[in-house]
């Protein structure tokens, strides 16, 4: 009989040398004390190893699922082949019958065969020569290992290490970059100060000096592409009455290294980001959505994963990243602090001072849906994050629109607005509390009232017979502004109108004139009348 | 209860029970360890390393205990159970000795606690303290076991004769769940043992690689217990099987996976939940149904322990596996 044992380095297949031992089950174990007692049971007849971790993998999937591996296949066909007549024992009904039915091998499986087996593998390291000890449990390891992710379908792209340690190194860069700038500017400065006052940019300093060198070659260099033209040419002018030393060769070759160095480490700062924004979207893209990628980051780094982040309430995601202001003010019994690192989302950054407390609040609670999202749903796209964006948007909105409160009173009640009035329902300017003269009686004012709508309506009449221009007539007026111009315009315009229209209807509006106000006037008229009142 | 000892009260390095700031590292005894606001602008919390003081993952201080106080009074819910943490706080000086079952250990302070040995010196697996202790030239760390959290070290502190989990052990733990007692047990065993941690759920499944990951000795294995012919592939023979599995069919369980895997004379210890096997009987009745169901499958439970009170209706049973036939005395 043979024995089919599999094991994490590869297929084992034994030979039962005495069969009749097998009968006494209940001492079978004993058999297997020693290996050396082992070895006159079994023998190996085959060990087939697995060449490497991907063929462990698919033959030990294909073993959890009780189908026969290509590797097996290959193992057993070899075997058919010798010794066909033999019976195999598997520790698997299931891949018995797959057997005999692919491969024509007649297997068994019973308590005898389960004690075989148990036996076996208590003496699985005397037993298989040639394979050390410390292999086997290795390989069992990795196997594991590569099993389990297997099983829980591990995609590399949903890793949020990534994020951490990429933001981390953003940190890292900015900070070393300051370093190497400032050291650049101090070390040229040396030679060439003025330049380090005209070109303020960091980046275009360092490929300046990288381009010059020694600043007695600034006459000949085009610096066209680094800087803009003003600064360029102060940059030329400061070169010849520079105040710095000279320098040799080797110190400028030196500093042009360190340039160089910025340079390098700058652009590879812009590609990180994008790699950063690349990761953030592909690993957690409602929350990107919703605050930002750096923000988001800074968030996932700050609690060490995305798992992490899901485990916080809402009100934590909120002051991430002011715990030394969280607990001073708890400790001292203060007001505690209203927003940590969401502080700088885009959301809270756009409001007002006094809102943000608000939105940081609202953000906060679902930003923390978001990311419950992201890290435990199965399958994430951003449509979550975009609604509770918009919505988000939309209360903010409101907010400052009708955030007007009562100053007076308790300070709760909003401000009421004044109601709307129909159009044709039409309020006639108030005069009377224009001036803090004292009132003069409303009689008098429109007799004036009269008299200058009556002059002015023999001076149109005059314009229009005259056929000239209607601009003439405004400027003669009164000092001209853009808005009477357009008033008077309008007016003309509807006095040309009426008069193109209706011919007899000009009377009617001469005698509407003089009656003035309080009857049904266009607002043409209500404007006129204010500017009248304003030649008064 | 083993005399002197005298079992921590209120919740340990729990993580529920703080305001949630779940950095990476746990916070450990360290005296005289400065801590963070090493991350420049971030409000001195990293979050990264871990810090010296036991009560919040708090700024910076060392305060005294009367912080406890005033932490309740604003906190509210966030102090949870730090109040009756009493001892152990930053920069405590306790002693560690050896427990009387191998690879455990004693941490005598203020109050005592159940330690083991951190196998990763600077990490902590789901929060818990950890307590550094300088031995001549070489630093140990130890980490602190929550009997509230892990049935096995509530066992222990009920006094269980024994456990069978010692140094160099190979132990296969049925129901490893994130791995806060796997690691445990990883700390006992050492390098030279094995914990083959089986779990079927993928949530916790994941955690338990994380676990892995770092600990060398486990191997974990992310599939159901009941059919162990389906991980036949990745395990040895076992010196001992630990469960806690809380199925209604764990002796069964038990029975199959030590039938394939435990050597003959080995040891099971297995945590039984009343609840869980049959809610409407008595626990007794329950715990004495198992046992005889144990006893048909060639276990021999040689004792059980009720794990008041850190358990309701919970017990454990350890026994022995195909035990070697005594020999008649004369």
């Amino acid at each position: 009989m043979l024995v089919l044992f599999e094991t994490a380095a590869g297929y084992a297949i034994f030979k039962v040398l005495d069969e009749n031992k097998l009968r006494e089950v209940d001492n079978l174990w004993r058999e297997f004390e020693t290996a050396e007692k082992a070895n006159k049971l079994v023998k190996l007849k085959h060990f087939e190893k697995f060449q490497d971790t991907t063929e462990a993998l698919a033959a030990a999937t294909a073993l959890v699922e009780g189908k026969l591996g290509k590797s097996l296949k290959k193992v057993l066909k070899k075997i058919v082949a010798k010794e066909a007549h033999e019976q195999l024992a598997v520790a698997d009904a299931k891949l018995g019958g797959v057997i005999k039915d692919k491969l024509n091998l007649s297997c068994i499986h019973n308590s005898t065969v389960g004690e075989l087996m148990r036996g076996i593998r208590t003496q699985v390291n005397g037993l298989i020569t040639g394979l050390p000890a410390r292999d086997i449990s290795a390989m069992s390891l990795g196997l594991a290992h590569s099993l389990s992710r297997y099983k829980l379908k591990f995609s590399p792209d949903k890793v949020d290490t990534m994020i951490v340690q990429a933001i981390s190194l953003l940190d890292d860069l900015d900070k070393e970059l300051n370093n190497y700038i400032m050291r650049c500017r101090e070390w040229y400065g040396w030679h060439f100060p003025e330049l380090g006052k005209t070109v303020t940019d960091n980046l275009a300093y360092c490929k300046c000096v990288q381009k010059l060198g020694d600043r007695t070659n600034t006459a000949t260099t085009d610096l066209s592409d680094i800087l803009p033209e003003e600064v360029e040419s102060a940059v030329k002018v400061a070169a010849e009455i520079s105040m710095g030393t000279e320098v040799s060769e080797e110190d400028i070759t030196h500093i042009i290294h360190l340039c160089d160095q910025v340079v390098q480490i700058s652009e590879y700062r812009t590609q990180l980001y994008d790699y950063l924004k690349n990761r953030m979207m592909a690993i957690a893209p409602n929350l990107t959505v919703m605050v930002g990628e750096l923000v988001g980051a800074r968030l996932i780094a700050h609690a060490g994963s995305l798992l992490n982040l899901a485990k916080h309430p809402a009100s934590t995601v909120q002051i991430l990243g002011a715990e030394k202001a969280l607990f001073r003010a708890l400790k001292t019994r203060r007001d505690t602090p209203k927003y940590g690192l969401i502080y700088h989302a885009s959301l809270v950054g756009q409001t007002t001072q006094k809102n943000k407390g608000k939105i940081s609040r609202m953000l906060a609670a679902k930003a923390s849906l978001a990311i419950r999202y992201d890290a435990l749903a199965d399958d994430t796209n951003a449509e979550m994050g975009v609604e509770n964006r918009a919505k988000l948007e939309i209360r903010i909105r409101h907010l400052e629109e009708k955030g007007m409160r009562r100053i007076s009173g308790t300070g709760k009640a909003r401000a009421q607005s004044d109601k709307y009035q129909h159009k044709s329902d039409v309020k006639t300017y108030d005069p009377s509390g224009d001036s803090t003269l004292p009132s003069v009686p409303k009689k008098r004012k429109f007799q004036e009232v009269d008299e200058e709508e009556q002059k002015e309506v023999k001076s149109k009449k005059r314009a229009r017979l005259l056929e000239s221009p209607v601009t003439e007539y405004i400027e003669e007026a009164e000092p001209p502004t853009k808005k009477k111009k357009k008033k008077e315009k309008k007016q003309q315009v509807v006095v040309k109108l009426e008069e193109e229209e209706e011919e007899p209807s000009t009377s009617f509006v001469t005698e509407e004139v003089p009656s003035t106000s309080f009857g049904t006037e266009t607002p043409e008229k209500k404007k006129k009348k204010k500017k009248k009142i304003k030649i008064e | 209860m083993r005399p002197g000892f005298s079992p921590r009260g209120g919740g340990f390095g729990d993580r529920g029970g703080r305001g949630g700031f779940g950095g990476r590292g746990g916070f450990g005894d360290r005296v005289g360890r400065g801590g963070f606001g090493d991350r420049g602008g971030r409000g001195g919390f990293g979050g990264r390393g871990s810090f010296g003081d036991r009560g919040s993952r708090g700024g910076g201080f060392r305060s005294p205990g009367g912080r406890g106080g005033g932490f309740r009074g604003r906190g509210g819910g966030r102090g949870g159970g730090r109040g009756g943490r009493g001892g152990f706080r930053g920069g405590a000086r306790v002693t560690v000795e050896p427990h009387r079952h191998e690879g455990v250990f004693i941490c005598r302070g203020k109050e005592d606690a159940l330690v083991t040995k951190n196998m990763v010196p600077g990490e902590s697996v789901y929060g818990e303290k950890r307590i550094g202790v300088e031995e001549a030239e070489t630093k140990i760390e130890y980490r602190a076991w929550n009997p509230f959290r892990s049935k096995l070290a509530a066992a222990i502190l009920g006094g269980i004769d024994q456990i069978h989990i010692k140094p160099g052990a190979k132990v296969l733990y049925l129901g490893a769940a994130s791995g806060t007692t796997v690691s445990h047990v990883s700390d006992i065993v050492g390098p030279e043992g094995l914990v083959y941690a089986v779990e079927f759920s993928h949530r916790s499944g994941r955690d338990l690689i994380n676990v892995a990951k770092k600990r060398t000795n486990i191997i974990p294995i992310i599939e159901d217990a009941r059919h162990p012919h389906k991980y036949r592939m990745l395990l040895g023979m076992v010196d001992v099987i630990f469960a806690d599995v809380a199925q209604p069919d764990q002796g069964r369980i038990v029975a199959l996976n030590a039938h394939h895997f435990l050597k003959v004379g080995g040891h099971f210890v297995i945590s039984i939940k009343a609840n869980c096997i049959d809610s409407t009987a008595a626990p007794e009745a329950v715990f004495a149904a198992e046992v005889k169901k144990m006893q048909q499958e060639n276990m021999k439970p040689q004792e059980q322990l009720t794990l008041e009170p850190y358990e309701r209706d919970h017990a454990v049973v350890v026994g022995t596996y195909r035990p070697a036939s005594k020999q008649k005395r004369f």
